[in-house]
């Protein structure tokens, strides 16, 4: 490293550097920051290319690559052609602030885009927003906006929008973001600090909030502020994306066209044309009949006949998607922890990940931070150990243990429920399955919370999407209050790492708060989780430089067809 | 005749009338409410709380039934409390889809399946006879979706001959229409032809065996005269029944093929706003499918007088 470089560095943190970004730097010097690590969390902090390569060189590294950067692919990009998407049918709404399925939100995602944008490595990358800053304690961010984007009607994208968006998304009461949010933004936090600059107020500390703006909180989409809530489909789904909905058929089909003016350069497609499937069935019957070249949300089971086959290629992408098995903590039968530790010792995770999911999973260790998260710490792999099992069935006097798993019929969580009972048998526990169905299962009385069998039954499997830092997991299904908390487990220990972990702004506390937590969870284990979701996704064999993603986005900036 | 049509539409507007109090009564028994399927499991209740308040979902029940049937009547279906669309925008393309799918089906199934059973009446006990019914029979016993699944697998991925959805593109012509139609109403022909045909070649071999063809042979008719005036006239007599029992199945019970081959129609309509417990437009689609059946079972009725002279409305009713 020469020493203009080095000197650069030493005045950018003598001067400007805030205490944030000088203990990254000292994390990476003292080695406690790998370099994937360094550039994830130094995106994430807002530290430019420079400081951060500047950094590298320092402790020998090489220099980061520049945010953004697309790597040129060997083939020369055809132009044109219209790309043919299958998603699987949404029963709700399209509008932003409402998407909570599958179909709806990869549809919506296709003309809109976020502030951030989290990557397959799980690192934070500017997207509508150009660069961000925390205050010394991670309280309040400020954003800077790229300049010179326009929506789809022509008009440049500016903080007024940004904010407009912000306020709804944390303000309105039927905001599926409110559930990213509570606790952390509400919509007096969010202002305006500049015609291109906004302003994040946190509630509370906050070091991964540039993740909770990714496209992962897939309901920001940032749109003309002008639109009010309920009127963007009406109004043409304006966005900033790559695609302009051109016309549609409610909830059939949807014809988008090439956004000529996107910030980004001129995708390589002319469009995009989506169908919205009744059932996954006849999507993957209608990509094995090459009628189509993306498709979004199927199963491992259900790609299994495109696998192998030429005319397609199947793409896989490790997730943290994952299915919660829990137990009630105040269930008489289950209200001892060596009981509840001792189901999950009978489960062969390895058998679950390979044969129901033909191994398009990673192992789950009964804690929400999934190995791909980089605040995880490293802890021992949960096994099988049905002997161990039943010596904690003996001390706690449950030798004759029988409970009812409740689930619903979706994808694998019927087998899934009949091989824990299987399993559970060899350790001499009855296990009994109710399946209901969706509506039954997420239904409720007048008192949602108190009567939803999804929340109240003794023990149940539900399935949760990816996220790309665990904090909705945290706060919603852990913590003592937390308002999808099944197992009904309650721990002002772990309530105070979790709120430790979550006001972190360095790896370091993070991993330490993080390992707290998995050693309570896996001691008591309220929830097992026994795997995390490798998604999926088939792509004709034409299809080149799609950009997979961990939830059911489809990114088709860069994409052509050879 | 007039008198007996009058007699039958005030018969079905109770019926209708009934039907709608036992929709919307089983939908209210269905759990959950229409906000937590619109927002999802994971809304916050009073993100539930909000959106039910909104489109009116949290009002006393019979109230909500009243507004309902009051809109009803003067032919205001209302707005669909999931998606806050009018519902007849919801529902009449879906409609229009299951009446096209219903008719290809029908034209190729009911013809077909009459000629099968009369054949096979015609020459009970023969090979030809035995094959139909055979085959027929077999074919009734697949469930939809086997054959759908085979169908496609034959005649689009190996064959590569037809679609696979039955979605064809904005602006597409009758042709287009119909090839993407072909493979759900063969499907569809598949599961009726062999109950049709089997109820056909009943009748005709009663008709055969029938006093009054007996006589007709003895007068000297033509074998040919005989059949096309006495065999088939009473033979396709309940076979008439037959084909209007199956239109409410043609029209909207086909949630399996309608999901298939990914095609928007009434009963997947149907099964949605079960799902997410849309009394608005639940009702109203299984109204619509009741005044389809109703108005399907009176032209088989008429057809049934003007086919056997013998019945006279106001008479045998």
């Amino acid at each position: 490293m020469d020493r203009e470089t080095r000197r650069s560095l030493e005045d950018f943190r003598r001067n400007d550097a805030s205490p944030i970004e000088n203990n990254l730097i000292d994390e990476l010097v003292d080695g406690q920051l790998n370099r994937a690590e360094f550039l994830r969390r130094g995106a994430m902090f807002g530290l430019s290319v420079g400081v951060m390569s500047s950094a590298l060189a320092v402790v020998g590294e090489a220099a980061a690559t520049p945010q953004g950067a697309v790597v040129a692919a060997a083939e020369t990009v055809k132009i044109g052609g219209t790309a043919r998407v299958g998603l699987a049918k949404w029963g709700g709404s399209l509008e932003p602030f409402k998407l909570a399925e599958a179909g709806s939100l990869g549809m919506s995602g296709i003309p809109g885009e976020y502030l951030t944008y989290s990557d397959n490595n799980n690192q934070i990358r500017p997207w509508l927003a150009a660069s961000w800053k925390p205050n010394k304690t991670a309280t309040v961010w400020t954003f800077q906006l790229r300049r010179g984007v326009r929506f789809h009607n022509g008009r440049e994208m500016t903080a007024d929008d940004v904010v407009a968006n912000y306020k709804l998304y944390t303000g309105n009461k039927q905001s599926q973001a409110l559930s990213i949010f509570e606790g952390i933004l509400g919509p007096e936090g969010v202002t305006k600090k500049g015609k291109y600059t906004v302003e994040f107020r946190l509630k509370q500390p906050t070091g991964a909030f540039p993740y909770l703006v990714s496209q992962t909180s897939y309901q920001c989409i940032i749109y003309p502020g002008s639109i009010k809530p309920d009127q963007w489909v009406k109004s043409g789904m304006i966005g900033t994306g790559p695609f302009k909905l051109r016309n549609f058929s409610d909830k059939r089909q949807y014809n988008l066209i090439r956004h000529d003016q996107y910030w980004g350069g001129k995708p390589p497609l002319d469009g995009v044309r989506v169908t919205a499937y009744e059932t996954s069935t006849a999507m993957a019957l209608a990509m094995r009949a090459g009628q189509l070249d993306v498709v979004s949300a199927i199963s491992r089971l259900e790609a299994q006949p495109l696998i192998g086959n030429k005319k397609f290629r199947i793409l896989t992408l490790p997730t943290a998607a994952h299915r919660q098995f829990t137990m009630r903590a105040d269930d008489a039968a289950l209200d001892d922890p060596r009981i509840r530790r001792a189901v999950a010792l009978t489960i062969n995770r390895p058998e679950v990940s390979g044969g129901l999911l033909r191994g398009a999973a990673t192992l789950g260790n009964d804690t929400p931070f999934w190995n791909g998260y980089p605040s995880s710490r490293a802890v021992a792999q949960r096994r099988r150990n049905v002997a161990q099992a039943r010596q904690l069935l003996a001390a706690a006097g449950a030798e004759n243990l029988s409970f009812t798993i409740t689930t619903h019929r979706l994808q694998e969580l019927p087998d899934y429920a009949a091989a824990i009972q299987r399993y559970a048998r060899d350790a001499g526990i009855n296990v009994q399955i109710e399946l209901l169905s969706d509506a039954e299962y997420y239904g409720g009385g007048t008192d949602y919370y108190a009567t939803t069998p999804w929340i109240n039954k003794p023990s149940t499997i539900t399935e949760w999407g990816h996220r790309a830092v665990p904090n909705v997991y945290l706060t919603a299904a852990y913590a003592s209050n937390g308002i999808w908390n099944a197992p009904h487990y309650k721990n002002a220990q772990l309530d105070a790492a979790i709120k430790s972990y979550l006001s972190a702004v360095d790896l370091a506390t993070q991993r330490k708060y993080s390992r707290q937590i998995t050693t309570i969870l896996q001691r008591d284990v309220p929830i097992v989780t026994a795997y995390h979701f490798t998604s999926v996704t088939p792509v004709a064999a034409k299809i080149r430089n799609f950009q997979l993603e961990s939830i059911n986005h489809v990114r088709l900036a860069k994409t052509w067809l050879a | 005749m007039l008198r007996y049509i009058v007699k039958r539409i005030g018969l079905a507007v109770v019926t209708l009338f009934l039907l709608s109090v036992i929709v919307f009564g089983l939908s209210q028994m269905l759990p959950g409410n229409v906000a937590r399927a619109v927002l999802g499991q994971f809304a916050t209740q009073e993100a539930i709380d909000s959106l039910n308040h909104e489109i009116g979902a949290d009002r006393p029940a019979v109230v909500q039934y009243l507004d309902y049937m009051r809109g009803f009547v003067q032919g205001d279906l209302g707005v669909s409390l999931a998606s806050q669309e009018p519902v007849w925008s919801i529902l009449q393309p879906a409609l229009v889809n299951s009446l096209k799918l219903a008719a290809l089906a029908f034209v190729i199934v009911v013809p077909l399946s009459i000629l099968g059973g009369v054949v096979a009446g015609l020459r009970a006990g023969s090979l030809g006879d035995r094959t139909i019914t055979i085959f027929g029979l077999s074919m009734s016993a697949i469930p939809e979706f086997v054959t759908g699944i085979v169908l496609i697998l034959v005649f689009v991925i190996w064959l590569d001959w037809l679609p696979v959805t039955a979605q064809w593109d904005e602006g597409a012509g009758p042709l287009t229409q119909v090839e993407h139609l072909l493979l759900p109403s063969i499907c569809l022909v598949l599961v009726l032809f062999g109950y049709i045909a089997r109820i056909t070649r009943a009748g005709v071999i009663e008709a055969l065996d029938a006093d009054y063809t007996r006589t007709a042979y003895l007068k000297g008719l033509p074998t040919h005269t005989v059949i096309r005036r006495h065999v088939l006239r009473n033979g396709l007599l309940p076979t008439i029944a037959v084909v209007a029992t199956q239109t409410s199945y043609l029209v909207g019970g086909l949630l399996i093929v309608e999901g298939l081959f990914n095609y928007p129609g009434i009963g997947l309509q149907v099964y949605l706003s079960a799902q997410q417990k849309d009394f608005t437009v639940l009702t109203s689609a299984v109204l619509v499918l009741g005044l389809v059946v109703l108005f399907v079972t009176l032209l088989a009725d008429i057809l049934y007088g003007l086919v056997n002279p013998r019945v006279r409305f106001g008479t045998v009713e």
